[in-house]
């Protein structure tokens, strides 16, 4: 096959922003076949075709549906690509624990976050939805989570961010957590008053302040096995 | 230092406010209800208003984008984000006034009341007294727990007075209120009135509303909000009339399961949290005094009709009973919508329900140019013949879209072609789309956008809005077909029922997917069966009973813990 490593990055790219799940894993194989770079493929063709397909969400050109196939196009894709990935230690990539805050079972819009933010490269804990203040502290700190991000849906439910950064600094741990807010009711103004790290609006954009609060991913170590 | 400055409303009241207080915070002081569905965060942008330009210097706003340049330069502010530094002018945009003239369906399905009225009088000639029975004594003075006890003497009065029995039925909706006045004696309707939930002032939505609640001092401004609003307009029936108001001996609550609990002066804090559970179920029997309810029979009692969980209320119990579900023949559909959906599903006497969070889009909010059904609202949009047909109520010039409009218009749309079975906007060059929509195809701030009808628009963000509320519905509809082992198909008849109206076309619930096609041609439209159930509460005791009983064996489905639901919901945001 005359396809050279860029050429596959481009059409494993844009099989994920097309939603074809099954060329993602054709185009997965012929990087392996061709002994191309596995993590190079997975970083310049599935991630940048999710992080299309997120700003194409963001635009409102896609909805739920399409980043869920695009997804899984993308996670069919890394199923091929991951067992050729040099075994890295999980230690050196960002960590976050996920959850819907205690008292809220709605969490379609958490688990859209958690997607995008595995396909930017992070280690995801998710921790599920009704979760306590204390749990999610508890398990931040177990796993050394970078970040803590927490999502709601209801409006009564909004103070379980709260106790959260009020827990952490109980502890005298503030500094070693970041948090982020996001959900229906949840706004910026918000996230100033609890004292969070950040806020954001959409699913896209939690990746990019996933981002900023680690201020940078390190490169060649996001997709551990 | 910080003084207190006054914001006043041209055309409106004013309020004296502390330094640092929100313009929406000096309106609620006030008493003007501006829209603020995000409850104020600044994310809806509904509470706009404008600042005059010589006092806009006393106000902080900060920049946000859902106000341009050219906006804030005329004063433009977001009510919850302006704080003020000094006395303020403040004009509140046109739709703050559609409220005087809301559209509320006071009409139900047709339903016979066997007459049986809660309270009966009885007049004793040689005492020359009358007597006032109520269904069972007060749920304070009960032994053991509430239910269904006998008959008990709750008043007497001198001389005959039994020819003169009236009762209310109170319809609290989240945002309006109708009161109904019926003679006990003849089971006929007198009168009715129909007003805001003042508690709207506080906290529009439900879940904002417990939020309130829970905070020290909250339930009571509600519950006292409410009452107040209850006693002022028992004053204007009664007046309006010629029914004295010692002549009203008793009120039923109808309302959802948070409502209940809010006029009866009980925290709903446990509504807003998982496993949501309700303090209060309903099926209690209360002294109207106690309440704070004045200037009616000193005896009167004060019913609430059994709930049948925290979002399945007794204002759907209401509608359960008016609309015979128990008693229908085949497969019945029952559905509410506002900003959450309940549904009933019956089949032979077995019910099912279920409910679904609609968000608010249906209620015209979330929604770019989104508001309530008043004057201005685009309500009905028809494409036919290579035109468009807006109705606009009032008949004014569009203002901007109500539910019913947005449904009329998405749904056109989608079948036109206009709008793609994943939501988004076709091209207008296409040539798939009809000249004459795909004219109106535009821009707005930079996005693809529809020109409903003069300057109001639908963006692609609303049709992203209209695809997750009715996708919240239609897959409660499939789940609770599918509890019952039963197919959309096998629906026989669909009743829908709330503020959504008569002037809604059953076909657009089709059209954007919110019903299967199935049921076409089945769809009827109930009105507001909260308040026509109420009535029959009111002038029919044997309902209490029978309902009481009844709701114990209606399933509810917490439809978030069901199998699959995340998938289900996705497909169904499709249209």
């Amino acid at each position: 096959m005359a396809n050279n490593s860029e050429d596959l990055h481009k059409k494993l790219s844009d099989a994920v922003v097309k939603m074809e799940e099954d060329e993602a894993v054709a185009l997965s194989s012929e990087v392996v076949s061709n002994g191309f770079d596995a993590y190079e493929a997975i970083d310049h063709g599935l991630a940048s075709g999710m992080e299309r397909a997120g700003v194409l969400f963001e635009e409102e050109e896609y909805f739920i549906p399409e980043l869920l196939m695009c997804s899984d196009a993308m996670y069919a894709g890394l199923d091929v690509l991951r067992p050729h990935l040099p075994s890295v230690d999980s230690e050196e990539r960002f960590k976050m624990v996920i959850g819907v805050v205690e008292g809220d079972t709605h969490d379609i819009g958490k688990n859209l976050v958690k997607i995008m933010l595995e396909s930017a490269g992070f280690d995801i804990f998710d921790l599920g939805r009704d979760i306590s203040p204390e749990v999610f502290v508890e398990k931040a700190v177990e796993y050394g989570a970078d970040i803590i991000c927490l999502s709601t849906l209801m409006t009564t439910t909004m103070k379980g961010m709260a106790k959260v950064v009020e827990l952490l600094k109980e502890r005298g741990i503030r500094d070693r957590h970041k948090v982020m807010v996001g959900g229906g009711p949840i706004s910026k103004s918000f996230s100033d008053k609890i004292g969070a790290d950040g806020y954001a609006p959409n699913a896209a954009e939690a990746v990019r302040l996933a981002k900023t609060l680690c201020e940078k991913v390190p490169v060649g170590e996001k997709y551990g096995a | 230092m910080r003084g207190t400055h006054r914001v006043q409303f041209e055309g409106r009241n004013g309020a004296d406010a502390a330094e640092g207080t929100t313009i929406l915070e000096a309106a609620r002081m006030a008493g003007i209800i501006l829209e603020s569905p995000c409850n104020g965060v600044g994310r809806c942008g509904k509470c706009r208003s404008r600042v005059s330009l010589d006092s806009i210097g006393n106000v902080m706003s900060p920049a946000n984008e859902l106000l341009s340049e050219a906006e804030r330069s005329e004063g433009w502010v977001l009510s919850c984000e302006a704080s003020i530094n000094g006395d303020v002018k403040v004009f509140l945009p046109e739709t703050e006034h559609a409220g005087k003239n809301m559209k509320i369906l006071e009409k139900g399905l047709g339903f016979e009341i066997e007459l049986n009225p809660g309270i009966r009088k009885a007049y004793d000639p040689e005492r020359n007294v009358t007597l006032v029975f109520g269904a069972r004594a007060p749920d304070s003075h009960a032994e053991g727990p509430s239910g269904s006890g006998p008959e008990a003497l709750i008043g007497t009065e001198e001389g005959d007075t039994s020819r003169r029995a009236y009762g209310l039925s109170l319809d609290i909706g989240t945002t309006t209120l109708v009161l109904s006045l019926v003679d006990l004696n003849t089971g006929r309707e007198l009168d009715s009135v129909s007003a805001l939930n003042p508690q709207a002032v506080y906290a529009q939505d439900v879940l904002s509303r417990i939020k309130f609640a829970s905070e020290p001092g909250g339930l009571e401004t509600l519950r006292s909000a409410l009452i107040e609003e209850l006693n002022g307009m028992i004053s204007l029936i009664s007046g309006r009339s010629g029914v004295p108001k010692r002549d009203i001996y008793e009120i039923v609550f109808s309302g959802n399961t948070c409502m209940l609990h809010l006029s009866s002066g009980v925290n709903p804090e446990t509504l807003g949290m998982y496993p949501y559970t309700p303090v209060i179920g309903g099926a209690k029997l209360l002294e109207a005094s106690e309440l704070g309810i004045r200037g009616i029979a000193e005896c009167a009692l004060v019913y609430l009709p059994p709930g049948i969980s925290a979002y399945v209320g007794a204002d759907i119990t209401s509608g359960i009973l008016v609309t015979s579900l128990f008693e229908r023949a085949g497969v019945t559909l029952f559905v509410d919508v506002g900003t959450n959906g309940e549904m009933v599903a019956a089949s032979e006497g077995r019910l099912c329900a279920a409910s679904t969070a609609a968000g608010p889009a249906f209620e015209g909010m979330n929604i770019t140019m989104g508001m309530r059904a008043g004057d201005g609202a685009i309500e009905r949009f028809e494409t036919a013949g290579g035109e468009v047909r807006a109705g606009v109520i009032g008949g004014t010039n569009p203002a901007g879209i109500c539910g019913s409009g947005l449904i009329d218009v998405v749904g056109e749309l989608v079948i036109n072609g206009v709008i793609e079975a994943n939501g988004r906007f076709a091209s207008p060059d296409s040539g798939k789309i009809p000249p004459f929509l795909a004219d109106r195809l535009t821009e707005h701030n930079g996005k693809r956008a529809f020109r409903v009808e003069g300057d109001v628009m639908l963006t692609q963000k609303d049709v992203r809005q209209v695809q997750l509320a009715k996708g919240a519905v239609r897959v409660g509809v499939e789940y609770l077909l599918r509890a019952m082992a039963l197919t959309p198909s096998d629906v026989g008849r669909v009743l829908i029922a709330g503020s959504f109206g008569y002037h809604l076309r059953a076909d657009s619930l089709i059209n954007i997917g919110l019903l299967p096609k199935e049921f076409a041609g089945k769809i009827e439209f109930a009105g507001n069966t909260s308040s026509s159930g109420g009535k029959a509460f009111l002038a029919g005791r044997q309902y209490r009973e029978l309902m009481e009983r009844r709701v114990r064996e209606i399933e509810v489905l917490e439809l978030a813990d069901m199998d699959g639901f995340e998938k289900a919901f996705v497909d169904a945001l499709s249209f």
